[in-house]
C-alpha cells in the first residue's frame, strides 16, 4: 500500500492545516508518511498545495502521480488534475468532466457543509473527515487529535469540530464501497513524525547549544520558532537579531564567552554573513550556521527548493580558511549532523556551515524510532600556562583555547593577523606561520570527514549529495525491480571531501550527478578535486524537489549507452 | 599611572592624538573600580580607536568594523558577570554599525559603549564621518561634505536609551569618572567621546572644544528627558559634557534570564538522554 494525496487551495484556505492534521493522524494510525509543502511568498490567494504520501513502509520522496486530489478550490482542479491516476479520486471544488473521466469525482462544498455545521470556518475539518471517510480510517484519532487542538477554545469548539469531521466522512460514504486502505493496516506502533527544521532545531538542544542568534528567512525561520519553543524549557538564548549580520556577530560572541552558538538563515542572509564567517574562521571562533538554500540570485524564489549555494559556502568570505560543509539527507540524519557540527566546530576552531534546503526543511518524514547516534563532545582544556597564547602555533594548528573570565587566562582575539597572543601584527613571516596553522587543520579534518552512503552498481552510479537522498533512493529501487544495477553514492559531509574517495569512484561504474542546480556544483567540486571527469549530470532549478517518476525517467535518458 | 591593566603593545597612534586620553581615562576607572583583568571584556571594531583593546591586559574581542556591539551583547549575556565594553571610533559605531546601535538603544543590553568621536576617519586618512559637520572637506569630499552630521546623545535620548553621556578626552580626570558612572550602570551606556584628530581634523582640535566645552551644573537633573533633549541638541559655541540622560529600566539580560530561569548560560549544560525522551515525546 503506497498512495500518495495532494491537497490543493489559495494561501490563507488552510492547506497546510489539513495536511498537517493528516500527516499527524496517518502517522498515529501507525503509517510512514512523507510529505512535502508547494507555496508562494504570500499570505492570502495564490496557489499552494501540499503532497501527503503514506505507506505501510517508509517512503521519502515525493510522487508525481496522485491517488486523491483535494480541492479547495478550483484553481486546484484545473492545475492537478493531469497528475490523478486512472482510478484515483478527486474531491472538493471539482468541474463537471465530458464524457466519462478516468478517475472518480466527488463534488463537494467544504465551505457550505461546514456552515450547516455552525460556521464555515470548518470547512479544512469537513475536508479531513472527507479524506479520513475514503480511506476508512477509524476516526478514534482523529478526534483525539482535535480535542488535542482545540481544548484550549472550549468544549463547544471541541465538539463542532467533531461533527464537522463526521459530516466530511458522512458526504462521502455514497460514493465508495471498501477502504482504500483495508487489508494494509499495521500493527499499532509509535512512530515519530517531524521535518527538517525541526530536526535542525532538535540536533542544536541535543548539541547543548546555548545560544541561537537569526534574522527571519524563508525556509530557514522553522528553526527560530523552533528553538523560541523550547529556549525556556531548556534554557537557551533565543535573539531574532536586527539583520544577518548581527545575527552572526552575536553567535561569535557568545561562543568566544564559551557557549555553544549558532545562527540560521538562507542563501540571501548567508550573503550578509558571510563577513562574519571570515571573522569566525580569522578568531579561531566555533560556529554553526544553516544555510537552507532557496532559489537565487538575489530574492530569487523565496518559497521553493535549490541546491544552488554549495559552491558559494565552500568559498564564501575572502581570502582562504578551513571550514566543514555537511548537508543532511534527511531529518534524521540532520540531527546527527548538527551534533557532529557542534563537536567539529569546537574541536578544529572552525566555521561548519550546515546545508538544508526548503525541500527538506519543510518536508515531514516518520521514523519508527530516531536513531541518535551522536553525541555532544566537549573539548577541555585544562590549564594555560601565563601569559596566555590563545593562537600558540601547534603541530595540528589547533590551540588550546581559554574562555574569558574562567581562569586567570587573557583571551585577546583579533580580526586583525595577530601573534600568538592575539595581538594585531605586521610581521609578515609571523603571517606566513599564523595562516599555515589555520590551513594546516585541513589536513586532519579530511581525517574527520566520513565517506558518502555507498551502494554499489554493475550499470550506472546515482551521485548526489544533502535532500535528494530519498528520491536517489527511490528510484534505484526501481532501476532495479527493472533490471538495471545501479549504485548509489550520496554525500552528507562534502567537504573537506574525505580521504578514500578517489578509491570510491575509481571502481564506479557511469556516475550521474544529480542536482538541484544549473551548474552540477557537487559535479565541479569532485572534478576539480579528483581530477575525474564527470560528464554525466541531471540538473534542475525550476525550485521544484526532484520527483520519483521524472527522476526515473531522466536517469534512463541520461545513462543509456550510446 | 602605572597598574595591573598596563599592556605591553607598542601603541600605533599618532603622537598627541586624542585617544591617548581615553585610554588613561578607561584605565583609570577600571583601577578605581577594582575590576581585576580577567573580569573585563573589551569588544572593538577597526579604525585607530578600535586598537585601543590591545593597550589594556584584560580580554579582548577586536572583531569586524561597525560589529562590535552584537558581539558585546552576546558575551554579555552568555556571561553576564563579565564587565562587557564595546569601544571605537564614530566611524565604526554610528556608521558602518549604526544599525546595530539603534538596536542596542531598544535592546538594553548591560553593556557600556565608548565612542572616541573624532569627527572624522583617521585609519583610512581624513574622509568625512557620519558626524563631521556639513561642509566639513578632505580628499574624497573635496567641495564640502554636503551631510549634516548625526547627533548620537539625542538619537539614543530620543529612543530612550538607559544611559547618556559625553566625554573629552582632553579631561581625562573627569573623563573618568563619567566613564565610572557608565561602568557601574545597569543597562546600555552610552558615552560619546569628544576626541581631537590632531592629523586629519583641522578644524575640531584640542582648542576648538576648549573653548567650547562646559560641563553640566550639580543640579542638572539627567532624569528628565526632554532636559536632556535640549541638553543633547545644544552644539556650537556651547558643548555640554557630562552625564545627559538616566533612566533605569530593565536590562536585555534581565529579560532573557527572566524567562529561562537557570543559571548563567556559560554554566548551563544539558542532560542528553532526558532531553531526548522528552522530545521524543513531542513528537509522536
Amino acid at each position: 500500500m503506497d498512495l500518495n494525496l495532494l491537497v490543493g487551495g489559495e494561501a490563507g484556505q488552510g492547506v497546510q492545516t489539513v495536511s498537517g492534521a493528516l500527516s499527524t493522524i496517518l502517522q498515529r494510525s501507525g503509517y510512514f508518511v512523507f510529505s512535502i509543502e508547494d507555496y508562494q511568498s504570500r499570505i492570502r490567494g495564490g496557489h499552494s498545495f501540499t503532497q501527503v504520501r503514506f505507506s505501510n513502509i517508509p517512503c521519502r520522496a515525493a510522487l508525481k502521480m496522485v491517488d486523491i486530489l483535494i480541492c479547495l478550490n478550483e484553481e486546484t482542479y484545473e492545475l492537478h488534475r493531469e497528475r490523478v491516476k486512472e482510478g484515483g479520486w478527486i474531491l472538493g471544488a471539482v468541474k463537471k468532466e465530458e464524457g466519462a473521466p478516468s478517475f472518480h469525482l466527488i463534488p463537494l462544498n467544504f465551505e457550505e457543509i461546514a456552515k450547516e455545521v455552525g460556521n464555515k470556518i470548518f470547512a479544512n475539518v469537513v475536508a479531513i473527515g472527507a479524506i479520513l471517510g475514503i480511506l476508512g480510517l477509524d476516526f478514534k484519532i482523529a478526534d483525539n487529535y482535535l480535542e488535542e487542538n482545540f481544548a484550549r477554545k472550549g468544549k463547544e469548539i471541541v465538539e463542532k469540530n467533531k461533527q464537522a469531521l463526521k459530516r466530511g466522512r458522512d458526504e462521502v460514504i455514497p460514493y465508495f464501497f471498501s477502504s482504500l486502505i483495508e487489508g494494509t493496516k499495521r500493527e499499532k506502533i509509535p512512530l515519530l513524525v517531524l521535518d527538517g527544521n525541526q530536526a535542525l532545531g532538535l540536533g542544536a538542544l541535543l548539541s547543548g547549544c546555548q545560544f541561537y542568534s537569526a534574522y527571519p528567512m524563508t525556509p530557514s525561520t522553522g528553526i527560530l520558532n523552533f528553538l523560541s519553543s523550547r529556549a525556556q524549557d531548556y534554557g537557551i538564548a533565543v535573539e531574532q537579531a536586527e539583520d544577518e549580520i548581527s545575527a552572526i556577530n552575536m553567535a561569535i560572541g557568545a561562543s568566544y564567552a564559551g557557549a555553544r552558538a549558532m545562527t540560521g538563515t538562507s542563501g540571501g542572509g548567508f550573503c550578509l554573513m558571510s563577513e562574519g564567517l571570515g571573522l569566525a574562521a580569522m578568531t579561531e571562533t566555533p560556529l554553526v550556521v544553516v544555510d537552507a538554500q532557496r532559489p537565487g540570485p538575489s530574492t530569487g524564489l523565496p518559497t521553493r527548493t535549490s541546491q544552488g549555494d554549495l559552491e558559494f559556502v565552500l568559498h564564501a568570505s575572502h581570502d582562504e580558511f578551513p571550514r566543514f560543509v555537511f548537508a543532511p539527507r534527511e531529518p534524521q540524519e540532520a540531527i546527527n549532523l548538527v551534533i557532529r557540527a557542534f563537536n567539529l566546530a569546537e574541536k578544529y576552531q572552525v566555521p561548519v556551515i550546515i546545508l538544508s534546503d526548503q525541500y527538506l526543511a519543510d518536508s515531514k518524514w516518520t521514523y519508527e524510532n530516531l536513531e541518535v547516534r551522536e553525541r555532544p563532545d566537549v573539548p577541555q582544556f585544562s590549564s594555560f600556562p601565563l601569559p596566555y597564547r590563545r593562537y600558540l602555533i601547534s603541530p595540528s594548528g589547533v590551540s588550546p583555547r581559554a574562555i574569558p573570565g574562567l581562569s586567570k587566562a587573557l583571551v585577546v582575539a583579533d580580526s586583525d593577523e595577530h601573534d600568538e597572543f592575539g595581538h594585531l601584527t605586521e610581521d609578515l613571516s609571523l603571517r606566513v606561520e599564523m595562516h599555515q596553522k589555520r590551513m594546516r587543520k585541513k589536513e586532519t579534518m579530511k581525517e574527520e570527514v566520513r565517506l558518502p552512503y555507498y551502494e554499489e552498481g554493475k550499470d550506472l552510479t546515482l551521485v548526489g549529495w544533502g535532500s535528494t537522498w530519498g528520491v536517489i533512493k527511490e528510484v534505484q529501487e526501481r532501476l532495479r525491480m527493472e533490471g538495471i544495477d545501479s549504485g548509489i553514492i550520496h554525500f552528507s559531509e562534502i567537504y573537506p571531501l574525505p580521504l578514500k574517495i578517489e578509491e570510491l569512484f575509481g571502481h564506479t561504474s557511469r556516475p550521474i550527478v544529480i542536482e538541484n542546480n544549473y551548474g552540477g556544483q557537487l559535479a565541479n567540486l569532485l572534478e576539480g578535486e579528483l581530477h575525474l571527469p564527470f560528464p554525466l549530470r541531471i540538473n534542475s532549478y525550476d525550485g521544484r524537489p526532484f520527483l520519483v517518476e521524472e527522476l526515473l525517467l531522466k536517469v534512463k535518458e541520461v545513462g543509456k549507452n550510446e | 599611572m602605572s597598574n595591573s591593566f598596563d599592556s605591553q603593545i607598542e601603541i600605533a597612534w599618532c603622537p598627541g592624538c586624542g585617544n591617548f586620553g581615553i585610554l588613561r581615562a578607561l584605565k583609570g576607572a577600571l583601577t578605581e573600580l577594582e575590576f581585576s583583568p580577567e573580569e573585563v571584556v573589551l569588544v572593538s571594531g577597526i579604525g585607530q580607536a578600535a586598537k585601543l583593546p590591545h593597550y589594556i591586559a584584560v580580554n579582548v574581542f577586536n572583531g569586524l568594523h561597525g560589529r562590535s556591539i552584537p558581539v558585546a551583547l552576546a558575551i554579555k549575556t552568555v556571561n553576564p558577570r563579565l564587565l562587557v565594553i564595546a569601544e571605537s571610533g564614530d566611524g565604526c559605531m554610528y556608521g558602518e554599525g549604526g544599525n546595530h546601535f539603534l538596536h542596542a538603544l531598544r535592546r538594553n543590553p548591560d553593556i557600556t559603549v565608548i565612542v572616541h568621536d573624532n569627527q572624522v576617519y583617521g585609519l583610512t586618512k581624513g574622509q568625512a564621518s557620519p558626524t563631521s559637520e556639513e561642509g566639513f572637506v578632505s580628499k574624497a569630499q573635496p567641495w564640502g561634505n554636503i551631510s549634516t552630521s548625526l547627533n548620537p546623545l539625542s538619537l539614543a535620548i530620543s529612543q530612550d536609551a538607559s544611559f547618556v553621556a559625553r566625554g573629552f578626552s582632553g579631561d581625562v580626570d573627569r573623563l573618568k569618572e563619567i566613564i565610572k558612572a557608565a561602568l557601574t550602570w545597569n543597562g546600555f551606556s552610552l558615552v560619546d567621546v569628544l576626541q581631537p584628530c590632531v592629523t586629519f581634523n583641522r578644524v575640531n582640535t584640542f582648542a576648538w572644544y576648549k573653548e567650547r566645552v562646559y560641563y553640566l551644573e550639580d543640579s542638572y537633573q539627567p532624569e528628565d528627558r526632554i532636559r536632556a533633549l535640549e541638553k543633547s541638541l545644544e552644539w556650537g559655541d556651547k558643548i555640554p559634557l557630562g552625564v545627559i540622560y538616566r533612566h533605569q529600566r530593565p536590562t536585555f539580560q534581565d529579560k532573557i534570564y527572566s524567562r529561562i530561569e537557570k543559571e548563567d548560560l556559560i554554566y548551563r549544560g544539558i542532560d542528553f538522554d532526558d532531553l531526548l525522551s522528552r522530545e521524543l515525546k513531542l513528537f509522536v
